[in-house]
Parts: C-alpha cells; structure tokens; sequence
C-alpha cells in the first residue's frame, strides 16, 4: 500500500493536473464562445516543446532551478493525503506540507533570476508580494482549522471529516472556509490575481525565459501547484474524500468554479490585490480563528 | 582547572596577539588564528563534563567565585568558541590593509574569551564581570571603523550600561536575600521568596538580558551597531553576542527560579510566560517587516537578528519540552545562518569595494558561485525551508505554540516567516541575480580562506537541518541539567505522540521529486547556454549595462506597509535624550560654584528628610 501510494500519487497528480489543463481551455473557450483546443491539448503541447531541436539555457541555476521547481511539487504530492492515498503522511504534517510549498516557487524564482530579464523579477516581485497578501488569511484559517481539530496532521483533519457533510470543515469553519475560498484565485494565479504571470503586460512575468523542456517543466509545475492548492482545499473544508473517486470529483468541482471566475474578471493591479487579500478575507479569517477559539473554550 | 587554562588562553592568547602584531603582521595572524582553533578544541574536549572549579574567594563579601562548566554552558560555549574561529578566519583576508589590525585581532579574541567567560561563569560576579568585558570591547570593535560607526557604538554602550546596571541592582538583592552568589546554590534559597520580590529579580535581569537580545524595545542599538561594524564581527556580533542574552533568559527562568516559580507569576493571559511571549510575538513581526524595506544588506539581515530572536523567545516562554527545545534549537541555528549570511554580505562587500546598498548589485552568481551557494543556504535557513537546519527549530516552535493552544502566537510567528522570505530573497535576487552591471564584469570569487568558513557554515545548516537530532541530543541533555522534563528525539525524527516530521522522509521525498524531472531533463536534447543578456524582451530590448529591477523591489507592498513599521520606539529615545539633556542643562545651574549655597542646599535636604522622617513616625 505503502510503495503503491509513492508511485501513485504522483502519476495520479500529474495525470488530473494535466486533464485540468485541458479543461480549463475547453471550458474558458466555451464561455467566450469559441470552439476551444481539444482536451488533450496539453499532451501535444508538451511532447512538441520535448521534441525540439533546440532549448536555450542560460548556465547551471537556471536549469537547477527549474529541476528543483518541478522536483519540489512532487515532493509536496506526496504529502497531501487524497481519499486514503496518504504513503509519507507519517513523516510531514501540515506544517511541513506549508514550508515544502516554499520549494517550487523559490527554484522557479532562481531560473528567472539567472536570465537578466527584468520582466522576470517584476514577476517574481509580484508573486512574493501577492503570497504575502493571501498566506495572512489563508494561515489564519489554517490555524483555526488545526486548533479546531487539536493536531496539525493533514491525514487526521481529513479523517475527522468523514462521518458525514456536518463534519465538513466547510460547515463546522465556515468563516474560514469561505476566507480561503475568496483568496483561492490568488493562490492559484487565476485572475483577477493573475499579474504575476500576465502575458500582455510583463510578457509572462517568470515564465519569459523559458522554452522547450524548461517551458515544460515549468507548465507541469504550475499545473501541480494547482493541483496541490485545490487537494489542500478538499482536505482542509471538503471533507477529503472517502476514496480517490470522490476526492478527485471534489477537486474538480472546486477547479470549475475557479475557471468561471477567471473567464469573466478582468486582472487587478497587484496594490489592489494586496489591499484586498488583507481587507475581507483577513477580516473572516480572523473572526473564524476567534469563533473556533471561544467555541473551543 | 581546564576551564581555567582555557580562558586564561582565550585572553592572554588576545594580548599575545596584540604583542605580536607589534613585529610580524603574518606571525600575529597565524597566533590569532592558533588561539581561536586552540580555544574551539579546548571547548569541544569539555564536552558532556560537569566540571566546578572556585578560583577566588572574595574577601569582602564572603563569595567564592566559581567557574563551571554544564550542558547548557557547554551549548553556548561551543558555539561562541566555533563562530569565533570562523570569523577570525575569515578576518584574514577581509581586513588585509585595515589600520591597526593588531589592535583588531586583540579585540575580537577579548570579545570571545569574555563570551567564554560568561557561559562558563558559576557565580553572578563573575558573570558580571566577565559582561561587562564583553560590552566594552564589544564597543571598541563596533566603532573600529570610525566615523558613523562611532555614534552606533555609542547607542550601544549607553543601552549596555543601562541594562547593566538593572543586571547589578538585581546581582545585588539576590545575593541580600541568598547571602551567595553561586548560581547553583540559588535555586533553592529563591523558592522561598515572595512572588513580588522573585518578579523584580526576573524583570531586573531580563532588562539586561533583554537589551543585549535586542527584545523590543530594547531593540534600537542593534540595526545601527551590526550594519556599521565590519563583517567578520556582524557575524559574531548577529550571530553569538546578541545570543547571551538568551544564555542570560534560560539561566534565569530554568536555571534558577524554575517552572515552579514561574508559574506563580500570575495565571491566564496575565502570566509572566503569556506576556514574554507576546513580547516575542511582537519582536518577531515589526522588525522582520522593517527588514523587508531596508536597502543596504547588512542593515537588512541585522533587523532578521532582531525579528529572529522573537521565535527565540517564544519557544522559552512556552515552558514546554517542545517550545524549550525549539527556542533553544532556535538560537543556535540563527548562529549558524546568520553568520554565514553577513559573512557572504561581507563577501560581496570585499570584492565590489564595500559596496551594501542593494540597489548597486545584482547578477554576482556566475562570478561568485561559492557565495552564491552560501547565500542560498543562508537565506534558506532563516525563511525555514526543510531540509535546513532552521526548519526542524521553527517546526518545533510552532507546533509547541499550536499544541499549547496559541493560535495568535502561531499565527505572528507564520506571518513573521512571510515577511522573511520576501526580504531574503530580496537580498539574494538584488545581489546575485538579475543582471551584472558592467562594473562588476570581472569580479572574481573570494580567497580559499573565505570560501573556507563559508563552506563549513553551509554545511552545518545542511547537517543539522538533516539531523536535528544530533543537536536535539544536546539539548535534551541541557533540558534534564535544568531538571526540566527533556524532548524525545531521534536523529531524524520525532516521536508520533509529539508530531509528525521525519527529515530523512522529507529529503527522500525532495531527492525521489527532483530525480524525475532530472531524468526527464537528461532525456531531451542538451541545450544551449546562451549569454545573460540574451532574453526575450517583447520587442523592447534591456539596455545593456544598468536595467535591473531591484530598486524598491517591493514597491506596492511597501505602500502597504511603511506607515505600520516606522521605528517610533528609536525616535522616543532620541526625544528622550533630548528632553534629559534639556534637564541636565537645568542642573547644571544648581552648581552656582557658591559655598553658601551648597550650604543651603545641603540643609533643605536634612530638612527633608527630618519632616519625612517625622511625617513616617506620625
């Protein structure tokens, strides 16, 4: 069960990020009334980018960088428990999943630092500053989720959730489930949040560098790292799943809803983001930790 | 005995040295070297023995003054004695061309051996004695350099004294109620001291302790001090002598006046242990964010020294098993990461010119690959990225925080980490990354002998952030020495009734992660390395020498913040030094140079005090 989870999770997550992929052209073509790529996509966009002649690189950190982006998404896969699937949970609660979340975005910000292309830092800039304006609300739910439950075990707070809907983080949390929820683009990069990597204004931001292989990678971790924000989600508030049919349908719930809204917002301005990710949500969060703390008491 | 030799070497090695630079300026530096290598073997060889040796008697106050050696002074002492070596290391090549070197290296083991002292001090007078050595030489070191240095060394030493003399006035009550001053034999006369009287002694010391650990806000003479001394002594300075403090808390709290009476100051949220660890909370938050906006890097990873000490002090306030072990953990990885980072600011200094202000760097990684690397680790450590030895001490923290139910706490903790990681990587990506301005085209990577200290520091986050164990080890040993119940710990794990981490999983899990995307990377065509400035600009090409973005690199955010992390606590004192002076003018007109009014003087004051006096009696 043990070895079966390791090569699993991984396959699986990639496999459901990449489908996620799909979707999300489909999906967001369909709501703009076009016709829309078809949902495999992706696997032809990334065996051409494999297969060409030649990638460009500009020396040792960028491709180290790139490998340890994609090599720390994995990582944190392993971590996140889906249905029952939970192979390393022994070894990382979830404050080890929170700082193993730090890997991918610190190697993708080493490879576009190597170039000189100051569209890369405006980029990297603005992500940091937006993950400090969700990571406030999102650690002040995640602490009323953990002080709620009495651990800091993902696999435990998912098992609590199992008995039946009323345990569901979503209604026993709900101020901090809907906290995360109203910062769940920003995290995920979808707009209105999405400056970080907008194409028309800092020509992709981080990804300006990349082509080929390294465009791959960095695809692939982007897509893990929406799968990996959305799992957490399920686990956190939507009762994980009883099995990986269930948890993975949860997910693709909460990936739809994501997609309408990215369809139909246009983007904001990072300030703006910032403002808003310490204003409401903030304010829920905080309001949640303090309900669970008295409820507690 | 040995303790004896081996302080009588730390400072008789420093004048020796002083002595030496007079003929050889090449056989002083390999005798400073000597003495600081002699010293961390001394230290080392102390390990796991409880040694007491009284080597003075004092005639007027009927105390024996002991020096001695235990777990937790062994813990300290190994990690003043290794950074000392470290610095002075890297002092060799840094500092060649420096006036009055001899006088420098003097110094720098002066400070060190008095750090010894302090550790290894089994009595309060000596303790003292030994502090206040630390806090002058410490001056001198700090204002070596002249010029702006000298006003940073002079905010130093005016907070030093003052925290010296809360440090006397309570030397001296303990030793009025105890009638001793060894530090062991303390314990037991204090629980028999009212609460009010054991909170005076606690609040006394921790104003000492408290200046020198820069808690806000006692914090104000630690930005100014780190960034204008030189490097190789930011290092000790960020990394060891800020750290007695800590030595200074848990000697205090645990050593003598212990959980039992700790626990007697107050209850609930109005605890002695709640308000400390607010007070951490707070030094965590306000100066982590100040250093997100600062420009010149040494300034930059000093206000982290402030901001870290707060996790410091929150794992000690908890009084748990987990929060000591983490705070104590704390301490000495900041040691380790904290000097390595201002070793490599000191580094890049050493190669640009001096140069600090981040706006001017940029692009250093392909020149200077060692630093570079030893950036990484550094930064790693502070922010806390598993696998580094900062992680497993911070994990500690939080869980202590959230399993004892403080999810505030926890919470400006988590938050503090944020606004690390975005400072840090400011320091990283304006240094190392980006592009190369023209001027620095031929910078070459730093002598073997500064590449050296480097090195072995990235080392030990690596290590220690691997096996947290080996030095869990030792601090469970400190933890039964204090008579405290220790953390059960593995070496790479710990156990399931305290949490789940297992570091040798997590590196599996990042080594099996990497290993995929590697191959894959293998399997395609090699690429081709293409020169830096060879990007994609969306039809609007970067001009070729000095287009880097780096300059308020957090611009928006900045907007947000600034108005919330003005130093407001540093502008009071300067008020208040303002208005003092103003008092003291006022006093100064008293003076007339008149006998007659001396006369006068002298007999208002008896009138005073007989009309109190007789005032009392009524």
């Amino acid at each position: 069960m043990w070895v079966v989870g390791i090569i699993a999770l991984p396959l699986l997550a990639i496999g459901v990020s990449v489908f996620f992929l799909g979707v999300s052209r489909k999906v967001t073509a369909r709501i703009q009334r076009r016709y829309g790529p078809p949902l495999y996509q992706p696997v032809i966009d990334v065996v051409k980018l494999l297969a060409q002649e030649e990638h460009v690189s500009h020396g040792m950190v960028f491709d180290a960088g790139m490998v340890l982006a994609l090599g720390g998404s994995l990582a944190t896969v392993l971590f996140i428990p889906v249905g029952g699937l939970h192979p390393l949970s022994a070894g990382g609660d979830l404050l080890v999943i929170l700082y193993l979340m730090l890997l991918p975005p610190l190697g993708l910000a080493l490879a576009a630092g190597a170039a000189e292309n100051p569209n890369a830092s405006i980029g990297v800039s603005r992500k940091l500053i937006l993950a400090l304006g969700y990571e406030v609300p999102f650690l002040l739910a995640l602490l009323a989720v953990m002080t709620q439950e009495g651990t800091t075990s993902l696999v435990a707070i998912a098992e609590a959730q199992q008995p039946s809907v009323l345990e569901w983080g979503l209604v026993r949390a709900p101020l901090s489930a809907l906290a995360v929820a109203l910062v769940l683009p920003a995290m995920l990069g979808l707009r209105p949040f999405d400056m970080a990597t907008a194409p028309q204004e800092i020509a992709s931001g981080t990804l300006v560098e990349f082509g080929g292989k390294y465009l791959v990678l960095a695809a692939l971790q982007g897509a893990l790292h929406t799968y990996i924000v959305i799992a957490l989600f399920v686990d956190l508030f939507l009762g994980g799943g009883a099995n990986v049919l269930t948890f993975l349908a949860k997910m693709g719930v909460v990936f739809f809803g994501g997609l309408l809204i990215n369809a139909v917002y246009p983007r904001v301005r990072i300030g703006q983001a910032l403002r808003f990710c310490w204003k409401w949500p903030t304010l829920l969060a905080l309001l949640g930790l303090v309900v669970v703390m008295v409820m507690g008491r | 005995m040995e303790i004896a030799v081996l302080l009588s070497v730390a400072l008789l090695g420093a004048m020796a040295v002083y002595v030496a630079g007079r003929f050889s300026a090449r056989g002083r530096n390999a005798l400073a070297v000597l003495v600081a290598l002699a010293v961390m073997v001394g230290v080392a060889l102390l390990y796991g023995r409880g040694v007491r040796m009284a080597y003075y008697r004092l005639p007027i106050l009927d105390a024996t003054l002991v020096l001695r050696s235990n777990p937790l002074a062994w813990f300290f002492a190994m990690a003043v004695a290794a950074i000392g070596f470290f610095s002075i290391l890297f002092s060799l090549e840094y500092m060649k061309g420096h006036a009055r070197l001899g006088f420098y290296y003097a110094a720098m083991l002066v400070v060190n051996g008095a750090m010894l002292g302090i550790v290894l001090s089994g009595d309060l007078i000596s303790l003292y004695v030994f502090w206040e050595i630390m806090s002058w030489t410490t001056y001198l070191v700090i204002s070596y350099r002249g010029g702006r240095a000298v006003a940073a060394g002079l905010k130093y030493m005016v907070m030093s004294i003052i925290g010296s003399c809360a440090m006397l006035l309570a030397i001296v009550s303990v030793y009025v109620h105890c009638g001793t001053l060894e530090i062991a034999a303390l314990a037991e006369p204090m629980q028999s001291a009212s609460t009010g009287f054991a909170l005076f002694i606690l609040l006394m010391f921790a104003i000492g302790f408290g200046i020198k650990n820069a808690v806000m806000p006692l914090h104000t003479w630690l930005p100014d001090a780190h960034s204008e001394a030189v490097s190789p002594f930011s290092a000790v300075l960020s990394g060891i002598l800020v750290r007695m403090g800590m030595y200074g808390f848990v000697l205090i709290m645990y050593g003598v006046l212990g959980l039992g009476l700790l626990a007697r100051f107050g209850s609930g949220v109005l605890s002695f242990g709640y308000l400390f660890a607010w007070v951490g909370a707070l030094t965590i938050v306000i100066p982590t964010f100040t250093a997100l906006l600062q420009d010149d890097s040494k300034r930059l990873l000093a206000w982290h020294g402030v901001g870290q000490g707060g996790y410091m002090i929150l794992g000690i306030a908890m009084a748990t098993p987990l929060g000591i072990a983490g705070g104590i953990f704390h301490t000495l990885n900041h040691c380790i990461y904290i000097a390595l980072l201002f070793l490599v600011a000191g580094a890049v200094e050493y190669r640009t010119g001096g140069i600090r202000d981040l706006n001017q760097l940029g692009g250093l990684a392909k020149r200077m690959p060692v630093t570079f690397v030893g950036g990484l680790a550094g930064i790693c450590g502070l922010i806390g990225v598993p696998l580094t030895n900062g992680f497993a001490s911070k994990w500690l923290i939080y869980k202590a925080l959230i399993a004892d139910g403080h999810p505030f706490l926890a919470f400006a903790a988590l938050v503090g980490t944020w606004g690390t990681i975005l400072s840090v990587y400011k320091f990283q990506h304006n240094t190392f990354l980006g592009q190369l301005p023209e001027r620095y085209k031929d910078v070459k990577e730093v002598p073997f002998v500064m590449q050296l200290p480097i090195l072995l520091l990235t080392a030990a986050i690596l290590v220690f952030g691997i096996f947290p164990g080996i030095p869990l080890g030792a601090i469970g040993a400190i933890q039964r020495s204090l008579g405290l119940e220790a953390l059960r710990v593995g070496a790479f794990s710990v156990p399931p009734e305290v949490g789940e981490l297992n570091t040798i999983t997590i590196l599996a899990a990042v080594a099996g992660g990497c290993l995929v995307p590697y191959i894959l990377f293998r399997l395609c065509r090699r690429s081709r390395t293409v020169a830096q400035a060879d990007t994609y600009g969306a039809g609007a090409y970067a001009p070729a020498d000095r287009y880097q973005y780096s300059a308020r690199f957090y611009d928006r955010a900045y907007a947000v913040i600034e108005p919330y992390v003005r130093d407001r606590v540093d502008a009071f004192y300067y008020w208040l030094v303002e208005k003092s002076e103003g008092v003291f003018e006022a006093a100064r007109h008293l003076y007339g140079g008149n006998v007659n009014t001396y006369a006068l003087y002298i007999m208002l004051f008896l009138a005073l005090i007989l009309a109190v006096g007789f005032g009392w009696g009524l």
